[in-house]
């Protein structure tokens, strides 16, 4: 059964910040070997200055940092997205789990970890304060299907007119939880990559449509094989490699936890 | 003319059924009536220690009602919403194919006590796939048999409104021909500290509005609705969702807006996608957590986005007797709503009994009035300056 999700989109910029560096030009050509051993490749924290910051998690300053990415990618000013008339749409299926982790390890009273930054809310709080985003606000927890969902919703956002332009950010941390992952290997395929990325949504002439099917398209496969791991990320990463293709057909795929979903983002006829 | 304005008027998705379970109810029927006559749901927590914290008191429930599938589960937020989902199946059929069946559920929490079990160094390793929030969503989507989306929204406290807002959504872009959406979370050790060491839970009465409120308690609770498109209709109703937004503040990690400028925008945006005027609002189903700083700028909110009827409307809060049930609560709320409309009696502000200069509306004090309000606006904030608004039609009989 096909759906069709939504029409009139485009994509006016992709900001991406893996483990392997910026962009997707840092990506290997294999991730596994490129890994070697390694079970995880971490993230730096952001070197992101103000006082505002001093509490904020690892987590929260790379969703601000992948904006940051997305509107150098784009040539884009800040102010050209702050007010209400810009939705943000964030996904991360694991990123809130080292300061959750954090917070139930603190010896007393959670004093090691201000308690709302356990909360998933945290990053895209950072990120709307920072570039002062006051307009539609959801956030789902999942995988890459689940980003193709929040894609769909940030069209279909576009498509009512409920917003002018949407920011989708996804981000995911692996390295304080990695004992943890590494219990879940039945669902987390090594090398468990930590990436933050930023697609900007606009009105456009791509249709984008949603197909509950699991056909692992070539995008997605080659943001898998290049990046590893990243769980949401990975569809923004496919993203990005096939608008360096310049295809007028993108196609992408993803599993999370037994269910599949593909989405085709076609330009309209 | 913003975006926001061009979104006028959408089609309403019609409210089939409901099902929950809460400290005062553990169905329908019975959560109506506590609300309608004003119980309290607020005891000692007895299912973890509470011994080191300032405040051990919540909307506990003692015995969460079994169910087929919880038998199956070890994650008591999963268990919430499949008891949950059962009240939902005793009232309603879940009668689409599994693929055009979907389910949105909102929390704050996740399976978060899976991670503190699975953290736990006394006992054995455990996986911890459990702790990743969208398991019980997912436990539940196994439970129904539900093969349409399947999202977890996490909009803090929030998410209850905004996953009937994602479910309305995927029915009106015809990803699903039901969608059975709601919220849900649990107390634990993890959030009683977290809210204790904030200093956020009263050590007292739980009094939204009131002059002398001190703080919330917290309380824990699984709601869900059955929806459907209008023209895809049959048989009984509760009633329809309208219009929802959900907004950012983008001031604070923690505090809302001082003046509340992301509710009053997801207030006049839900407003508008349902094509209401504020003068059309009967009844207010307000977040009123009781903390000093919320109670007043939602009251001012409510203020600017009604105008001058405002003082005409009823407001409530029922978190006093529930303690405020974070992912459930705005799900719970809506719910509340619909009853109100369908039964013509609106459930009281438990715990308001002084003005409060700053919070001067008519918060419906003590006991329950009688007054049918068709069409309701609830309320509700959280967490990274998440908020979220829908309006309600009740006329569903």
């Amino acid at each position: 059964m096909t759906e069709l999700a939504t029409r009139g989109t485009t994509l006016g910029g992709i900001g991406i910040i893996t483990g392997w560096g910026g962009g997707v030009a840092a990506l290997p050509a294999d991730a596994a070997h490129a890994a070697g051993d390694r079970a995880t490749i971490a993230i730096d924290r952001p070197a992101l200055a103000g006082p505002r910051f001093r509490r904020a998690t690892r987590e929260c300053l790379l969703g601000v940092a992948a904006v940051q990415a997305m509107l150098d990618a784009a040539g884009l000013p800040r102010e050209s997205i702050a007010g209400a008339d810009t939705a943000l749409v964030y996904v991360t299926a694991a990123a809130y789990a080292a300061s959750n982790r954090a917070f139930i390890e603190a010896a007393t009273g959670g004093s090691a970890l201000h308690f709302p930054y356990t909360a998933p809310s945290a990053v895209p709080a950072e990120v709307a304060i920072e570039f002062g985003l006051i307009g539609g606000y959801v956030i789902f927890v999942g995988g890459g299907t689940t980003t193709l969902e929040a894609l769909a919703h940030a069209a279909g956002l576009l498509g009512r007119g409920e917003c002018a332009r949407a920011l989708v950010l996804a981000v995911e941390t692996f390295r304080e939880c990695e004992d943890l992952h590494a219990r879940a290997r039945w669902l987390l395929r090594r090398p468990l990559v930590e990436a933050a990325a930023c697609a900007l949504l606009t009105p456009g002439d791509y249709d984008l449509t949603l197909t509950p099917t699991g056909v692992r398209a070539d995008l997605t496969h080659a943001a898998r094989r290049r990046a590893g791991e990243t769980l949401s990320c990975e569809p923004l990463i496919a993203l990005a490699l096939g608008l360096e293709s310049g295809d007028d057909r993108l196609h992408l795929t993803c599993q999370w936890r037994d269910r599949p979903l593909s989405a085709e983002w076609t330009r309209g006829g | 003319m913003t975006a926001r304005d061009s979104a006028r008027g959408v089609d309403p998705v019609v409210i089939l059924a409901a099902g929950v379970v809460t400290p005062i109810g553990t169905d329908l029927d019975a959560f109506w009536s506590a609300l309608v006559e004003g119980r309290d749901g607020i005891s000692t927590v007895e299912r973890f220690r509470v011994d080191d914290l300032r405040v051990g008191c919540g909307g506990e429930i003692k015995r969460v009602p079994a169910t087929e599938g919880s038998r199956r589960v070890a994650c008591r937020a999963s268990q919430l919403l499949l008891a949950a989902a059962d009240d939902l199946r005793r009232r309603a059929r879940l009668d689409a194919e599994p693929a055009r069946l979907a389910v949105v559920v909102g929390t704050a929490l996740g399976g978060v006590e899976e991670l503190e079990r699975a953290l736990d160094k006394d006992g054995r390793p455990r996986p911890a796939g459990s702790a990743l929030y969208d398991s019980p969503g997912r436990a539940l989507a196994r439970a129904l048999g539900a093969r349409g989306p399947l999202l977890t929204v996490s909009t803090a406290c929030a998410s209850g409104a905004t996953a009937l807002g994602v479910g309305a959504d995927l029915l009106r872009a015809d990803r699903a021909d039901l969608v059975v959406a709601g919220g849900f979370d649990i107390l634990c050790r993890f959030v009683m500290r977290g809210f204790d060491a904030l200093r956020s839970l009263t050590r007292g009465r739980v009094r939204p509005f009131d002059r002398r409120r001190s703080g919330l308690l917290l309380g824990e609770s699984a709601a869900l609705v059955l929806m459907t498109r209008e023209a895809d209709a049959r048989g009984p109703r509760l009633g329809r969702l309208l219009g929802h937004a959900s907004t950012s503040d983008g001031a604070h990690i923690a505090a809302p807006h001082p003046e509340g400028r992301g509710l009053l925008t997801a207030i006049r945006g839900a407003l508008t996608q349902a094509d209401v005027e504020p003068a059309d609002v009967d009844l207010v189903s307000a977040h009123g957590t009781a903390t000093p700083l919320n109670d007043r700028i939602e009251t001012a909110v409510l203020k600017a986005a009604l105008g001058a009827r405002a003082d005409a409307i009823p407001v409530n809060s029922i978190k006093a007797g529930l303690g405020h049930t974070m992912g459930a609560a705005a799900t719970l709320e809506a719910i509340m709503c619909l009853l109100a409309s369908r039964d013509g009696l609106v459930p009281p502000t438990l715990g308001f009994e002084e003005r409060d200069p700053e919070c001067d509306l008519d918060y419906v004090p003590l006991r329950a009035r009688a007054a049918r309000p068709r069409v309701s606006l609830s309320t509700s904030l959280g967490f990274g300056g998440c908020n979220a608004a829908l309006v309600l039609d009740g006329d569903g009989t």
